[in-house]
């Protein structure tokens, strides 16, 4: 069809045309390779994804009646690769026993099994000599003690020494050529080791493996697998593993790892609701959640707004020097700054006590960090810090877009600032900052990066025998569930946890837009 | 659809050998990797990886078929590897296993089989500044009164920290007196149930803590920034550390010598000892080869010597460590060894830091008694690995 670039019509297509069914074969060249590249790795669902992908671009490209959906589909399918996917496996995966022990598929940890081998007692040793024919093909010849192997073509079979087909050319006692087969270089041979290792050759009622660069040796599988009963045996001992959520497991209790991933319906969200070890904090961090979040919205737009108020003043000046002053903790990147500040705030190194040791002597050194109830004043003032040049932003546009007049009636009616700032500033700011303030709201409820680096969820609390500290938010609680307890990972159980956090924020969410239709609905009323 | 392209240039791929090593390691890898393509014609790729991230996207990218051929990784992540499958045993002739330490040696061992080959070993010991403290104090009671007679908290000078809340750095005010971690069954293997946190000899140390921090010698908010930070400012005179904490000192021309940490009421102390060393991925494509790369190219007393410039971690291999004998730093490390206990490498050592560390914090922030505080973290972890 027409690849051509010319601006004159070819079959009734334009230039235009050309380009854009170009494009859109490129883009279903590439997704056909990423598909058969994904397919060939087991993954088939990551793998039909770009096929819809490029189907649905294809198909909206090229018919006239989509026409307008063309400009939101990226989008959409950003949303869906980034957004909707990472959910799907958040929520499939809390119903697993994914963790430490149980990270492979099940055909991964049978495979991992059935490669392990052990030498036995009788093994023989054979140096070997590879060849290769014009097309690449290889033939080993493999030298035992007292016998000779030929390995080509898959078949091992016998060979004699003064067999024809080897012919030793510089008579140094290693053949030089089987037939039309030559020699292979030490280099050459490394070149062609992944295959070779792959090799399980067959002889007698042996099989020989590569052992390393420059040997074979017998080898014995140690485990066989039974399909039909699920159960795996040891050779050696003859013990049968069966295989029962997730592990294979001997009829005395022995487990044999690796485990696999299997599904194990709720049993996680019963844990997290059951086992008091989790729900006991639960309960309370939930609350500390709660309280911090919207503690922190709160004190953040009280901030930024004093700030926004006063510097939106037309009689104060350097204005501009302010409000870019105003706004660097918004700029500097909070990685850093939180870290500076965890430091200041060191009860003996850092600089806050030593400013409050100077000004009211060595009674006043304050455990910012290491006390529950000033770590979490510490949390705050942090945040504070961190979030009110954002407020003081969004306060600032708003401010600019409430009409003068109002004010100027006020006024005239004799309204006193208070009464002015009550009526006419806070409710219209309200209005379009309300889906923001809530949006920060759920921010704040998963900032992972401010409590991880700045307390790590401390202090301890004496007597709570539970791994939760004084200023853990959900999403570092659910950190430590997922990667410090019992034997390291349990992903599965903080799936869980992030599923019911995901539940919560959606709640809020959507409490938002209704919030914001009921505001549209007072602003035209106004 | 990008990821999935991206990958497919660094993975382990039949006929080409990938290492993953962080910043320190990476380049002494790579000087390797180019005798190994001189000699066999193998292309070696070295992939730089934070150490702390290597277990966690190992066990993403291994089974995805990502993964590297070769890892370097400390001995106490074996556990967590083999429940998960990701490692491979190594088969070494007894030859070449009598040319390594056999703490090293052992440290890589999970039931009789090899799971790596060792290059570092690693612990702390006794630093101190030799301006402020030329002689090693005898006992560790006499060290206590050296470090009260040079703390003055107020203008900032410290006689001897340990940093905090940290059970790694401590371990040894418990070992003196008989407490440990995990205790060991009658094979020798460790039993997760069998907790000593919370024997008389764990909480004969948490004591002496909390004595240490009513003293005013330890306190609290000294983490590793500000230890280090006070030893290399020269207004600390003593400190537990180890071998990493050299460069620095070095840099700010601090006079300071390593020993062992002394004796506790008589009783020698003992500190966990990591050893560092080479893997190989189950999923590796290329395990002969990787096998040779390790056997052939890695076990050179080059190689090793050039690992320890790097990170100044004693060599498990003896022939560099021979060859570094003389060296005052190795040998202060290897008397604070003498009595050393492996760290744990069985994967219900996650479970314990946590419950630990809170119990330290408790502690040296003065708001639980030691006792108290120790029985409260052991029981903790018992819950959290269902042993009650």
């Amino acid at each position: 069809m027409g690849g051509s670039t010319s601006s004159i019509m070819i079959w009734g297509y334009t230039a235009k045309h050309g380009l854009k069914i170009l494009f859109l074969g490129i883009l279903c060249a590439v997704s056909v390779y990423v598909f058969v590249f994904l397919i060939g790795k087991g993954l088939y669902v990551p793998a039909v994804m770009p096929l819809i992908g490029s189907g649905l671009i294809s198909y909206i490209f090229l018919s006239e009646k989509r026409y307008p959906i063309r400009w939101l589909i990226p989008g959409l399918l950003f949303l869906a690769v980034m957004v909707v996917y990472p959910i799907g496996y958040t929520f499939v995966s809390s119903f697993t026993n994914v963790g430490t022990g149980h990270m492979l598929s099940k055909d991964q940890a049978i495979d991992h099994f059935l490669e392990r081998s052990y030498t036995p007692d009788n093994a023989v040793a054979y140096n070997y000599t590879a060849f290769a024919d014009t097309s690449g093909d290889l033939a080993l010849i493999l030298e035992g003690a007292d016998q000779m192997i030929l390995y080509v073509d898959g078949r091992a079979t016998d060979i004699a020494r003064s067999d024809p087909r080897l012919v030793d050319e510089d008579s140094d006692g290693t053949p030089d050529r089987f037939g039309n087969y030559s020699r292979l270089t030490i280099p050459e041979t490394v070149q062609r080791l992944s295959v070779i290792e792959d090799y399980r050759i067959q002889y007698k009622d042996t099989i020989i493996g590569l052992e390393s660069l420059t040997k074979f040796r017998t080898r014995s599988s140690q485990y066989s697998y039974d399909p039909d009963s699920e159960t795996m045996t040891d050779l050696r001992t003859g013990m049968v593993y069966t295989a029962w959520e997730g592990i294979f497991t001997a009829p005395d209790g022995e487990e044999i790892y690796p485990g696999y991933k299997v599904g194990v319906g709720p049993r996680n969200f019963v844990k997290l609701l059951t086992n008091p070890q989790i729900s006991g904090p639960f309960a309370k961090v939930f609350l500390w959640t709660f309280i911090y979040a919207t503690l922190t919205v709160l004190l953040n737009f009280a901030l930024g707004l004093f700030t926004a108020i006063l510097l939106n003043d037309p009689f104060l000046r350097f204005r501009t020097v302010y409000r870019v002053l105003a706004v660097v903790p918004y700029a500097l990147p909070a990685f850093i700054t939180i870290l500076v500040w965890r430091g200041m705030l060191n009860v003996h190194f850092g600089v806050i006590n030593d400013i409050f040791l100077a000004l009211f002597g060595s009674g006043a050194r304050i455990p910012w960090l290491q006390n529950a109830m000033w770590a979490k004043i510490s949390v705050l003032l942090v945040n504070l810090w961190l979030g009110y040049p954002y407020m003081m932003l969004i306060s600032l546009g708003a401010l600019q877009s409430i009409p003068g007049s109002l004010y100027e009636a006020a006024r005239v009616d004799g309204a006193t600032w208070w009464q002015r700032f009550w009526t006419i500033t806070l409710p219209l700011l309200l209005m379009p900052l309300a889906p923001l303030l809530i949006g920060a709201f759920a921010f704040n409820f998963n900032n992972f990066t401010l409590i991880y680096l700045l307390t790590e969820g401390g202090p301890a609390i004496a007597g709570a025998s539970t791994p939760a500290g004084a200023t853990d938010i959900l999403i570092s609680y659910t950190y430590n569930l997922a990667f410090a307890g019992e034997r390291g990972n349990q992903l599965g159980l903080a799936a869980a946890v992030s599923v019911l956090i995901f539940l919560i924020v959606a709640t809020i969410s959507a409490v938002n837009f209704r919030m914001t239709g009921t505001l549209e609905e007072l602003s035209k009323n106004v | 659809m990008l990821t999935g392209l991206f990958f497919v240039a660094n993975a382990s791929e039949p006929g080409k050998l990938l290492i993953w090593a962080d910043d320190t390691r990476a380049p002494i890898m790579l000087n390797v990797a180019k005798q190994f393509m001189q000699v066999y014609g193998v292309e070696v790729e070295v992939q730089e990886i934070e150490s702390g991230e290597t277990r966690g996207q190992l066990a993403t990218a291994g089974p995805a078929g990502e993964g590297p051929d070769i890892l370097i990784g400390a001995h106490d992540w074996l556990g967590e590897l083999i429940l998960n499958g990701l490692i491979e045993p190594i088969v070494l002739e007894p030859a070449t296993i009598a040319e390594f330490n056999p703490v090293a040696i052992d440290a890589f061992k999970w039931g009789n089989l090899l799971y790596g080959v060792p290059y570092a070993t690693e612990n702390v010991a006794l630093i101190r500044n030799t301006d402020l403290v030329p002689e090693v104090p005898a006992t560790f009671e006499e060290l206590l009164t050296v470090a009260k007679g040079l703390t003055d908290l107020e203008a900032g000078e410290y006689g001897f920290l340990i940093q905090q809340p940290d059970p790694y750095h401590t371990f040894a005010l418990y070992t003196a007196g008989g407490g440990y971690v995990f205790g060991k069954d009658a094979d020798g293997v460790l039993s997760p149930c069998d907790i000593g946190l919370d024997n008389a000899g764990s909480i004969a140390g948490a004591v002496i803590l909390d004595q240490m921090v009513k003293d005013g010698i330890e306190i609290a908010g000294a983490g590793y920034g500000e230890v280090t930070g006070a030893f290399n400012a020269g207004s600390l005179g003593m400190m537990i550390g180890g071998p990493w904490t050299l460069s620095d000192i070095k840099a700010n021309s601090i006079n300071y010598a390593v020993s062992a940490i002394p004796t506790i009421d008589g009783n020698a102390p003992g500190v966990f000892v990591g050893v560092q060393g080479f893997m190989i991925s189950s999923f590796s494509e290329n395990k002969v080869l990787a096998n040779l790369f390790i056997k052939d190219f890695l076990i050179s007393t080059d190689v090793m010597l050039g690992l320890y410039i790097e990170g100044d971690r004693p060599p498990a291999y003896l022939p560099a460590l021979a060859f570094l004998g003389g060296n005052a730093d190795i040998q202060g490390f290897a008397a604070a060894a003498a009595t050393a206990v492996p760290m744990p490498k069985i994967a219900e050592m996650a479970s314990v830091w946590d419950a630990w560390i809170g119990a330290l914090e408790l502690i040296v922030n003065q708001e639980q008694d030691p006792a108290t505080a120790m029985q409260e973290a052991a029981d903790e972890i018992r819950a959290l690995l269902g042993c009650e």
